[in-house]
Order: structure tokens, then sequence, then C-alpha cells
């Protein structure tokens, strides 16, 4: 049996997840990070992405990261949720590319269509 | 190197951990490089952990191979070293990484930092205790005592790598040490 304090920072740690998972207020970016996205490169990608963010001033983005998701020959992946809009699919991003994403598509809300490989639209 | 811990530590996120200890330790007087990496997550059965260090088996079910665990065991076993694996179905796995520190066929550490700020950055949720037994010194970094009430994600990386990479510096982390081989090309 768990005691008082456990069950109440379960509480509290479940409540966090499901902000952070249904925070549709504010962008979020998500960057493959199996075993194929680190071995090409995805960490470097996330630490551009991480400091062009700080560069921006953009603080209310998210990021996450998540497994692979078959698609290993256009890693690094990187999806971006904008509030409102379907979620964008990116491949072979590298940090330059990276960089650019945020500029562009999360500052300046323009897409970057030469390197999307998928548009899924959930709503 | 860093690149099969950043693996290692996938799993344990993938294993829905929400603690995470890593261990580094160098060790010159035994010529021995270890890295440990425990979590809270699920677990193994034995025979999953029997299986562990196939290529050709994974738990997920929309691909064919896992190589996370058998690349870093291969590494391992070029360097004279081997991989031990514990776990627990009812939660919690440890894996530890050895090396012979002095081994030709070593790879060199890497950025361990970037490792770990790129995991921390991208898994919120979990608390990373990192331990570092460097030639020089010592070094401890818990995220729940940097964390601060209502502080933005970027800030908080910020604060950590800082942390970080201050604390691997001054106990004589030097990310391009390795074999020679890699000491002569400075790959990592």
């Amino acid at each position: 049996m768990k005691s008082l304090e456990d069950l109440e920072r379960l509480k509290e740690e479940t409540l966090q997840d499901i902000r952070l998972r249904t925070s549709s207020g504010s962008p979020r970016i998500v960057i493959g990070m199996g075993t194929c996205g680190i071995a090409a490169g995805a960490r470097e990608t996330m630490l551009a992405i991480i400091d062009e963010l700080k560069v921006r001033r953009k603080f209310d983005v998210t990021i996450t990261e998540t497994g692979c998701i078959g698609l290993c020959a256009k890693e690094p992946i990187v999806e971006v949720h904008m509030p409102g809009q379907p979620k964008v699919l990116y491949g072979n991003v590298d940090p330059s590319r990276g960089r650019q994403i945020v500029v562009s598509h999360i500052v300046n809300h323009k897409p970057i269509d030469q390197w999307i490989i998928n548009v899924e639209d959930n709503s | 190197m860093s690149l099969h811990l950043l693996d290692l530590l996938q799993n344990s996120a993938h294993a829905g951990a929400r603690n995470v200890h890593v261990i580094l330790i160098e060790d010159e007087a035994n010529d021995l490089l270890e890295i440990t990496v425990s979590d809270d997550g699920k677990g193994m059965s034995s025979a999953e952990q029997a299986r562990v260090l196939d290529p050709f088996y994974t738990s997920s079910g929309h691909k064919k191979v896992g190589l996370g665990l058998p690349l870093a065991a291969q590494a391992a076993a070029m360097a004279g070293g081997s991989v031990s694996i514990e776990s627990n179905e009812s939660g919690g796995t440890r894996v530890a990484v050895s090396y012979r520190l002095s081994h030709p066929d070593r790879q060199p550490l890497g950025d361990v930092a970037a490792t770990l700020v790129s995991f921390v950055a991208g898994n919120p949720l979990i608390d990373l205790v990192f331990e570092y037994q460097g030639p020089k010194d010592v070094f401890r970094l818990d995220t729940r005592q940097i964390r601060t009430e209502g502080e933005g994600q970027l800030a908080f990386i910020a604060k950590f790598e800082e942390k970080l990479r201050g604390g691997l510096s001054s106990a004589g982390y030097r990310p391009d040490r390795g074999g020679l081989f890699h000491e002569v090309t400075g790959r990592s």
C-alpha cells in the first residue's frame, strides 16, 4: 500500500504530464532520438534548436523527444506542432536546418516546404 | 561513446523511468572506464534480458531491429570490456558498460555534456543524477537540486549545461581522450 504522500506525488506528476501533452497554446518541437536519430546527429540538432530558441527568445516553446518512428533514412526527424496547425514533419534536419526551422516556422510562421516529409492534420 | 550513453538513456525514458542515475568512472589505477545507467522504469523479465543484446530483438512493435544495446556491447567488446544488465520485472534496470581505459580501440568519450543536456531537455519529467569520477576530482549533479519553481524549460537547460560543463572540466574531463586511432584522427 502506498502512503498518502506517494499518491499525492503521483497525482502531481500525472497532472504535470497531462499539462505537458495537452499544452496546445504553445508551439512544440519533437525530435526523434532513437538509435537511428542519434547516429544521424539528432543530439547536435537538438542542441542547435535549443540554442536558436534562446537566441530568438522563444521561451514558450516546449521541446520533447520521441523514439524511432520507422523512417530511419530521413533522420534526424523533427516534428513541429504549432497551435491550431497540422503537425509538420521535417526530414534530414542537421543543426543548420534546425536553426532555420526555428526562425522560419516557429518565429515567422512560414514552414520550409522543401524539407517537409509529411503534414498530418489531426483536426 | 557519449552517443551510446544517449541510447541507453533513451531506453530508460522508453521504460517510463522517473529517476535516472548515471555514473561515469575513469579509473586509471585499474585501467577501467565504466558507464552505469540505473533507472526506475518498468524493468525486464529474464527472458527479455537474455535477448536484449540480439540486434534483431526489439520491444517496439513497428520496427524489426533494436540496435542500441548491441552496438554499445560491440564497442565494449572491442575495447576489452563487457556489458552487464540487471533488471527486475517489477521495475528498475541497471546497465553497466565497461571498457579498458587504455585499450587502443576504446572509443573516446565524446561530448558527454551534450548527451546529458539533450536528454534532460527532451525529458522534462525525468530527474537525473549524474556522477563523474574523473582523473582529477569527483563531480555530482542532481537536476532536483538545481530546478527552481516556475522557471522555464530553456532557462533550466541553460543552467544545467553551465553547471555540468563547469563540473566536468574541473574534474579533469577530456572528451577526446581515447584509443590510438581516435586520438590521431580526432573523431568522436
